[in-house]
């Protein structure tokens, strides 16, 4: 599963710029649905229809985001370095001596004005990219232009880190857990790689406008509580997939919380609870589309989120795919 | 049933946002009676429709009465041991006001049900810079009395919590205790209901008692879209003056309903609301928004195609805490007025309140100088 899940968190696709990881993902999952579908906005929707002797099918939507945060830039000074602004939750004090990329391959090095105090931290239009040009006119880089953080995969034992864990390692576990699950299930899944989660869960929102589903269920990262000196929180890497309960965006149903820890405790799946201060998921918009959802997700743990060495265990991504398939290959009834 | 025991009964039943299958139920055995079809959804809501006395041929036109059922709570976010004791640590649902916690009496929903304190250590017992603080959530504990070992079979991160308070009398008609915020509401809509009983309506009426109006409106944007009201009344909870508060901005408890005017009000709802209370010779007060309700309103307004919205008011003082206080007579009256509108609908209402939302408003005096 590394090799998949290298080549989907080194792909470039900051929000609104998904196509790339798009193209990637569509003969992937091609194989093992009826239909894909790519909507206007750009999400990726993958659907498998359940068998005709299915009495009452759900719709069931399942959603990871393609898009990753980035940078775009904002203005371009005449000596040719780059102001930016955020594209999705960027933190200033994870960008001194960061390198960019833009779609082009173009690098940028991050530098800062003049810091005056050491302890201080510059708010993030006091810091620039350099990508090497001299002046406005020979920068090949133009105001608009989106770039995403340029590092590289690593596996070190069980643990992963890339800079886009969030979210690929979701898309990298639907994609795994589509390739495991049997050819006919009781349920028509509506696998969906959405856009611009980062920006406000703006693709799943429209996709389940569209799709008007009965179930859904996010895939996405959640932090940890696990590292020295940090925000309590009882989620740790390594301690299986986290069912989610709440984030400060949503309250998962209650009954759906129920069952996708009944289907782990049948396949004998170890997994945590998730009670999540900050953040939310691409199950808020799925929860509040149409007439509503039942909504949940299933998180997997991820120190360093929206820094660029995110970075999660596989077994913990493992058993996000065994509880998946164990949520979908069976009936739902909450 | 007399509107204190209603209301008693109503907010005495647990139903922290997220989870309102309790006051659901209760709310379900009170409008029963009262309704033709109840409808419960996946979003937490729970619906009481009655039928209008209009002709069958074509779809009725409905009424949406929404009032949010939940109330504020906390969750469980982690279990700690101390000495072999457990102690747990809790988050806020909704918009929990931290500084009345402190020994608040509250119940864990865990496999069973468990009684605990909200506790801290001593303000002269902690570190000076502590001193005279309003508590942190990592400073709160939440005791149900159980050894670690025991209390982690019985409860799990994530187990919802609601606060242990009875709804009690005051002087002079006022009630004090929890989530009258929006019980209040629930209980004018449920006196509504009965007063339908003996009356004509011609309009469908769809009573719901919405889900998760403290977090993201979700019941109120899921039950608008499911049920497609032609028109819509959001009944909520709205500040009432008391001592250090704006005396320009708010209403008096006791003063009656409160109509609210503003950004996800309609018009022609505002005025049907003043026109039905003139009718019955209500005293009513007006409510000013400059911006979002934070009601319902603000997300039935824009379900569909759009839905004509009005917002009524229940004045309240000490919103968010576990003594909320309102005046009965002002909820009696708002069930009174709801009824009253509702029995007034006809078939010219629709295009009526399109000609108020056109009207020039070029009627004002010119001022003296």
């Amino acid at each position: 599963m590394n090799d998949l899940i290298r080549t989907l968190v080194e792909a470039y696709g900051p929000s609104g710029s998904e196509d790339r990881v798009r193209d990637l993902i569509r003969p992937m999952v091609e194989p093992f649905v009826d239909e894909t579908i790519v909507d206007a906005m750009g999400n990726l929707i993958a659907i498998k229809r359940a068998s005709g002797k299915a009495t009452s099918p759900l719709k069931v939507m399942i959603a990871a985001h393609m898009d990753e945060i980035g940078v775009m830039v904002s203005h371009i000074t005449e000596k040719g370095f780059l102001r930016f602004t955020n594209i999705g939750g960027v933190f200033p004090h994870t960008l001194s001596g960061g390198r960019v990329r833009f779609a082009d391959g173009t690098v940028g090095v991050i530098g800062s004005d003049a810091l005056e105090d050491m302890g201080s931290i510059h708010p993030l239009n006091k810091y620039f990219i350099d990508v090497g040009a001299t002046s406005r006119e020979n920068c090949p880089v133009r105001v608009g232009d989106a770039a995403h953080f340029d590092r590289s995969f690593e596996a070190r034992g069980r643990h992963l880190t890339a800079k886009s864990m969030d979210d690929r390692i979701g898309c990298a576990i639907a994609i795994e857990a589509l390739r495991q699950l049997p050819d006919v299930t009781d349920h028509d899944l509506y696998f969906v790689f959405s856009v611009q989660e980062e920006v406000g869960t703006r693709g799943a929102e429209v996709a389940a406008n569209r799709i008007l589903p009965d179930i859904s269920i996010a895939l996405d990262v959640t932090r940890t509580g696990d590292v020295p000196e940090s925000r309590p929180m009882d989620v740790r890497l390594g301690g299986g997939p986290a069912i989610k309960v709440r984030d400060s965006g949503m309250i998962a149903h209650p009954g759906l919380v129920r069952l996708m820890r009944r289907r782990a405790e049948e396949a004998g799946i170890t997994y945590q609870l998730e009670v999540l201060e900050h953040g939310t998921t691409d199950a808020r918009s799925m929860q509040l589309a149409g007439p509503g959802s039942a909504a949940g997700c299933i998180s997997i743990p991820c120190r360093y989120i929206h820094t660029p060495s995110e970075t999660v265990d596989v077994e913990d991504v493992t058993g996000c795919v065994d509880l998946l398939v164990a949520m979908l290959s069976k009936g739902i009834e909450l | 049933m007399e509107t204190f025991a209603l209301l008693k009964k109503l907010t005495e039943a647990p139903g922290p946002t997220g989870n309102e299958s309790g006051i659901a139920a209760v709310v379900e055995e009170l409008w029963r009676p009262f309704v033709d079809q109840i409808v419960a959804d996946r979003a937490g809501s729970l619906a009481g429709i009655k039928y209008g006395s209009g002709p069958d041929e074509r779809p009725r036109p409905s009424i949406l009465l929404a009032a949010h059922q939940d109330e504020l709570g906390l969750m469980v976010s982690h279990i700690i041991e101390y000495d072999g004791n457990g102690f747990l640590r809790v988050l806020g649902l909704g918009g929990v006001d931290r500084r009345q916690l402190l020994g608040q009496v509250a119940v864990v929903h865990g496999l069973r049900p468990l009684t605990g304190v909200l506790g801290v250590l001593p303000d002269s017992y902690l570190p000076a810079k502590k001193r005279g603080q309003s508590v942190t959530w990592d400073d709160l504990v939440l005791d149900v009395g159980l050894p670690f070992d025991q209390l982690r079979t019985l409860v799990s991160v994530g187990d919802f919590v609601t606060f242990r308070q009875p709804l009690r009398q005051l002087q002079n008609g006022r009630v004090t205790g929890k989530a009258l915020d929006n019980r209040a509401s629930i209980t004018a809509v449920t006196i509504c209901l009965e007063q339908l009983q003996g009356r004509q309506h011609l309009w469908d009426v769809v009573a719901v008692a919405t889900s998760q109006e403290e977090e993201t409106y979700l019941g109120a944007y899921t039950s608008a879209y499911s049920r497609r009201p032609d028109a819509a009344i959001v009944i909520d909870v709205t500040h009432a003056k008391g001592p250090g508060a704006n005396e320009s901005e708010l209403n008096e408890l006791g003063g009656g309903p409160v109509l609210d005017i503003g950004v996800n009000v309609h018009p022609g709802l505002y005025k049907a609301l003043r026109d039905a209370a003139k009718a019955i010779e209500m005293t009513v007060q007006t409510g000013v928004h400059g911006r979002a309700s934070g009601t319902d309103a603000y997300a039935v307004q824009v379900s569909r195609e759009g839905i004509p919205t009005g917002l009524v008011s229940i004045p309240l003082r000490y919103m968010h805490t576990m003594v909320e206080t309102a005046d009965l007579v002002d909820i009696e009256r708002t069930g009174r007025l709801l009824a009253e509108v509702i029995a007034r609908l006809d078939d010219t209402f629709l295009s009526g309140i399109k000609e108020e939302l056109m009207r020039p408003r070029n009627n004002a005096k010119p001022m003296k100088d």
